[in-house]
C-alpha cells in the first residue's frame, strides 16, 4: 500500500542493510519518489541475507531485500569512480533529499560530503546514518546489529544472571534508525519550505537511536535507583506481578496486569486460589521481585489449561493485558491483520505477501505497491530517459563497470 | 554536558493539542516540543497519567512531579488540565484545537468520538486539522477492544518468539519496543501529512496500530515464513551471516564484549588483533561458511582469550584492526561514556521538585535547526493561565471558577 502526500519529495537513497533502506521504504510508502543506488554486481548486501524464497538464494530472492526496498526505483552506480560521482551529482540536483548510510570510512573514501552535494543543490537535505555519529571518539568504530544493541543498552538487561547478555532475536537497530532518519528528512524539508531557507545535513547515530529515544530514561531511573534492568531471565525487576511470559497449554502467554483491578479479575477467573491469600502475596512487586518463580508454578497450573485462543478470549472478555506469544505463522495469518499484508507479484519470485504501512489515513489516496526493484532496473529509464545518456553512453557505462 | 543550541526547531510556529499519555501517547508529542512546536499537554487529576503515578523519590507521600520517566518523555511541553467529565471543559478542549495545527491522542478506540472530539467533530473546527490517533490494534477491527501494553503487544507482534537462548523458552523484552516503534512510526505519519497539507492545504487523519508498527519492523523473521514456511524461536546470538557474533566474557564482574565478524577481512583483524594464536588457523575456521558451521566452538575460543581482558581494552584493539566490538553498557556507563558525553547524549535539566537531572536529547542531529529540550517535564496544571488566559482569552476569575467547579482539573 502506498500513500500520495508525499508525491512531491524526491529521495535519493544510498542505502545498504536495513537503516538507510528503511528510511527510504517509509518514505516511499508515503509516496515520495525514492530512487535506491545499489553498487553494481553485488547490489545491496540484504540481498546476500535472505530468507530465500523456497530456500533457492538469489539475489533477486532475498526475503528481507524484497520487503524493504518495495517502492522504489533501483538505479546501480560505482560511487568511487569520478564518473560516478559525476552522475551521483547530476541526480542530486534532481532531489530534494539523500539519505545514505555509508560508514564514515566509506565516505571518506568516496568523498561524499554535505558541503560538496550543498553546494551543486543548496535545497538538498542529507542524512548520514552511520553507527556511532559524525562526531566523537568513537566515530569510526565499526558496528553491527548486535554491537549497536550492546552499547546502546539493550543486551545488558537481557538473559539470564551469569549467562551471555542476548541481543535481539533479528536485527532491529536499523529500522529506528530509519524512522529517525525518515521523520528528520521531512522536519528538514518543511524548515526548508516554509522559511525559504537552505537545505541542511542530519546526523543520525545507529547507536543514538537505541541510548537516546529508546531508552535514555534509563540513566534517571539508575540515579535515582528507581528501576534497574538486570539480567533476571524471564522476569523483570520492578514490576507489579505478573509482567512475565509464561507456559500454557500450546505454547507461551504474556501475562500482564498493571491495574489492580485486572490483577483481580484474573485471580477471580482463576478461581481466587488458595495461594493468593497467602500474607507474603499482598505487595506486587515484592511478590515480582522476591517470590516470582514460586508464583510462576501456581500460575502456570492454571494456564497450563488453556490455549493461547482461550486466553485471548478471556483477556477481550475482561479487559485484561495477556498476550499469546506468537510465530510468525501466527501473525502472518492473524485474521485481525488479513487485507494489511499486501500480495506482491514480482518476476523471480511469483507473489508474496508483505506487511503495509502501520497505519491508515483517512484523506488521501492509496495505491497498491510497486515490488523491490531488481539490481539496475531503472539504468535505462533514469540515465537516458532523464539525464540524457544516449544508448552507446549507457552501454559503456556498463562495460566499464560504472553502473 | 552540553548548553542546549539556541535556535527555534525545524516545526517553529507549529501548535500541537497532546491528549498523548503513559509512554506511546507521550513521546510524539515529545519528539515535536523537541523539534520546536508548542505543545500543550492536556491531563487531569481525574484520571492521572500513569507516568505520574508510582512510589515517591523523596518522602513517602504520592506525589504526581516526581516520576523519572515523566520527567524525560515529556520535557519541553505545557501542561494544561482539563476534566472532560464537564462538557464546559470539551468545549474549552474544542476551541484549543481551534489554535492548533495537530491533534494527537491515544486513548482506548472510541474514546475522543464519545467526548465529541473525534476527527469529524475537530474537522468541523478547523477545516485542516491533522489528527493522530495511536492504538495497540487499530480503531477498527476485531481485536480493538483489545486491553494491551507494550509487552503483550510485541508478544502478539512476534518479537519475543525469537529472544531467548537457543532452544529454550522465550524469554521477552524487557523494553517497551511497541510503545517506541508506535510512537515513531507516529511521528513519521504526522511530519508527512504535515507536509501534504503545506501542498495542499489538507488536514489528515492517521489511525496507527501498534501491533502493525512492530510487526513492521520484523523484516527477516517474518519473512523467514513467508519466504520458506519455517517458523523461527529463540537463537541466542545469532546472524545467519555473521560467526563470530556475540557478547563475550570480560575481566571483572558481569563484563561483556560485543564481537561480530562479516567477512573475511574482518577475520583476519580479528586474528591478528589477537596474536594470530594457532586454533585461529585451524581448518574448521578457514571460512565464512566453515566459522558459521563451528560457532559454538569458535565462541568457545574466543570466550577464553576475551576473559581474560578488559572489555574496553579489547574493544581499541579490535577496532584499530577494523573488528566490530564494544563492551556491553548499563545505564550508568552510558550516562559518562566519553563518546556519549561529547555528544551530548543526557542534557541537565532542573526539575522544580527533584533538582537537577540528566535527560536525555532526541539526538536527531539537523545541524541547522538541531532538537533541543526547551524546559522540565511541566507540574499538573502549570500551563493553565498561559493558555487558558493568554491563548483562549479567559479572564483571571473566570479561569479561577473553572478551577473551582473542578473543570480545569
Amino acid at each position: 500500500m502506498t500513500y500520495d502526500l508525499l508525491a512531491d519529495v524526491r529521495v535519493l537513497e544510498i542505502g545498504n542493510g536495513i537503516s538507510a533502506p528503511y528510511c527510504g521504504k517509509l518514505l516511499a510508502d508515503m509516496g515520495a519518489r525514492v530512487t535506491k543506488i545499489e553498487p553494481p554486481a553485488t547490489g545491496d548486501s540484504s540481498r546476500g541475507y535472505g530468507p530465500f524464497l523456497n530456500d533457492n538464494p538469489h539475489q533477486e530472492r532475498s526475503g528481507l531485500f524484497l520487503y524493504i526496498n518495495s517502492n522504489k526505483k533501483g538505479l546501480t552506480l560505482d560511487l568511487a569512480t569520478p564518473t560516478g560521482k559525476g552522475i551521483l551529482e547530476d541526480l542530486v540536483v534532481r532531489s530534494d533529499a539523500v539519505v545514505h548510510n555509508l560508514h564514515p570510512r566509506e565516505m571518506d573514501r568516496v568523498g561524499l560530503t554535505y558541503e560538496a552535494l550543498g553546494l551543486i543543490n543548496p535545497g538538498l537535505v542529507m542524512a548520514s546514518i552511520t553507527p556511532f555519529g559524525l562526531t566523537g571518539p568513537y566515530k569510526y568504530y565499526k558496528a553491527y546489529d548486535i554491537n549497536l544493541a550492546a552499547a546502546g543498552g539493550i543486551c545488558q538487561g537481557l538473559g539470564s544472571a551469569g549467562r551471555p547478555p542476548l541481543t535481539f532475536g533479528t536485527a532491529q537497530v536499523g529500522y529506528f534508525a530509519g524512522m529517525a532518519a525518515a521523520s528528520s528528512v521531512l522536519m528538514a524539508l518543511l524548515a526548508r519550505d516554509t522559511s525559504g531557507t537552505d537545505g541542511q545535513h542530519i546526523d543520525i547515530s545507529e547507536v543514538e537511536t537505541m541510548s537516546g529515544v529508546y531508552n535514555g530514561p534509563e540513566a534517571l531511573m539508575a540515579v535515582y535507583e528507581w528501576r534497574v534492568t538486570r539480567r533476571t531471565g524471564h522476569h523483570s525487576m520492578d514490576f507489579p506481578y505478573p509482567n512475565c511470559i509464561l507456559r500454557c497449554k500450546d505454547g507461551y502467554i504474556f501475562a500482564g496486569s498493571p491495574e489492580g483491578r485486572q490483577w483481580r479479575k484474573l485471580l477471580e477467573l482463576m478461581g481466587n486460589p488458595e495461594w493468593s491469600k497467602d500474607p507474603r502475596f499482598t505487595n506486587r512487586t515484592v511478590m515480582n521481585n522476591d517470590y516470582a518463580d514460586e508464583i510462576d508454578g501456581y500460575m502456570e497450573e492454571w494456564l497450563l489449561r488453556h490455549t493461547k485462543a482461550e486466553l485471548l478470549e478471556l483477556a477481550m472478555e475482561h479487559r485484561i493485558p495477556l498476550g499469546p506469544v506468537r510465530g510468525f505463522d501466527e501473525v502472518r495469518n492473524d485474521p485481525s491483520l488479513e487485507g494489511w499484508f499486501e500480495e506482491i507479484e514480482r518476476e523471480h519470485t511469483g507473489p508474496m505477501s508483505f506487511p503495509g504501512p502501520p497505519y491508515t489515513l483517512a484523506d488521501a489516496t492509496a495505491y497498491s505497491a510497486s515490488p523491490a526493484p531488481h539490481l539496475g532496473q531503472h539504468n535505462e529509464e533514469i540515465y537516458t530517459g532523464e539525464l540524457g545518456f544516449t544508448r552507446e553512453q549507457l552501454v559503456a557505462l556498463y562495460q566499464t563497470g560504472i553502473i | 554536558m552540553q548548553e542546549q543550541p539556541q535556535n527555534r526547531g525545524p516545526l517553529a510556529g507549529y501548535r500541537v493539542l497532546d491528549f498523548g499519555w503513559v509512554l506511546a501517547g507521550a513521546i510524539p508529542g515529545m519528539v515535536l516540543a523537541d523539534m520546536g512546536a508548542e505543545v500543550i499537554k492536556v491531563e487531569t487529576r481525574q484520571r492521572l497519567d500513569y507516568m505520574r503515578q508510582g512510589r515517591p523519590i523523596i518522602g513517602t507521600e504520592r506525589d504526581p512531579e516526581q516520576h523519572p520517566m515523566f520527567h524525560n518523555v515529556n520535557r519541553g511541553k505545557l501542561s494544561v488540565t482539563l476534566n472532560t467529565n464537564h462538557q464546559e471543559a470539551v468545549e474549552l478542549a474544542k476551541r484549543l484545537a481551534a489554535h492548533c495545527d495537530v491533534v494527537l491522542e491515544n486513548f482506548s478506540p472510541g474514546v475522543m468520538d464519545r467526548l465529541g472530539l473525534g476527527y469529524q467533530d475537530l474537522k468541523a473546527i478547523k477545516e485542516d486539522i491533522v489528527m493522530v490517533s495511536i492504538s495497540s490494534h487499530g480503531q477498527t477491527g476485531p481485536l480493538r477492544d483489545l486491553r494491551a501494553y507494550a509487552p503483550s503487544i510485541g508478544a502478539m507482534a512476534g518479537l519475543d518468539s525469537t529472544l531467548g537462548y537457543e532452544g529454550e523458552r522465550p524469554l521477552g523484552l524487557k523494553h517497551a519496543y511497541a510503545d517506541i516503534s508506535g510512537a515513531l512510526h507516529a511521528v513519521f505519519a504526522t511530519v508527512s501529512a504535515l507536509h501534504q497539507r503545506r501542498r495542499t492545504g489538507r488536514g489528515q487523519y492517521v489511525d496507527l496500530s501498534m501491533l502493525r508498527a512492530t510487526v513492521a519492523t520484523m523484516g527477516a523473521g517474518l519473512m523467514e515464513y513467508e519466504a520458506t514456511g519455517r517458523v523461527l524461536g529463540p537463537m541466542g546470538n545469532y546472524d545467519p551471516t555473521m560467526a563470530p557474533y556475540g557478547n563475550y566474557p570480560c575481566q571483572g564482574e558481569d563484563r561483556w564484549v560485543s564481537i561480530a565478524v562479516a567477512n573475511d577481512e574482518e577475520w583476519r583483524g580479528l586474528a591478528q588483533a589477537m596474536g594470530s594464536p594457532n586454533w585461529t588457523t585451524e581448518d574448521r575456521f578457514a571460512s565464512r561458511y566453515q566459522r558459521q558451521r563451528y560457532r559454538q566452538e569458535l565462541d568457545d575460543e574466543l570466550s577464553e582469550w576475551t576473559s581474560q581482558r578488559d572489555a574496553w581494552e579489547i574493544t581499541e584493539l579490535l577496532q584499530s584492526h577494523g573488528v566490530a566490538a564494544i563492551p556491553v553498557m548499563d545505564a550508568e556507563e552510558r550516562l559518562h561514556d566519553r563518546h556519549n558525553q561529547e555528544r551530548g547524549l543526557y542534557h541537565e535539566i532542573e526539575h522544580p521538585s527533584l533538582g537537577v537531572e540528566p535527560i536525555f536529547n532526541l539526538m536527531w542531529h539537523l545541524e541547522k535547526t538541531p532538537p533541543a529540550i526547551r524546559g522540565h517535564a511541566p507540574t499538573l496544571g502549570q500551563h493553565n493561565q498561559r493558555v487558558f488566559g493568554g491563548l483562549l482569552g479567559l479572564a483571571e476569575d473566570e479561569i479561577k471558577r473553572l478551577e473551582d467547579a473542578q473543570v480545569l482539573w
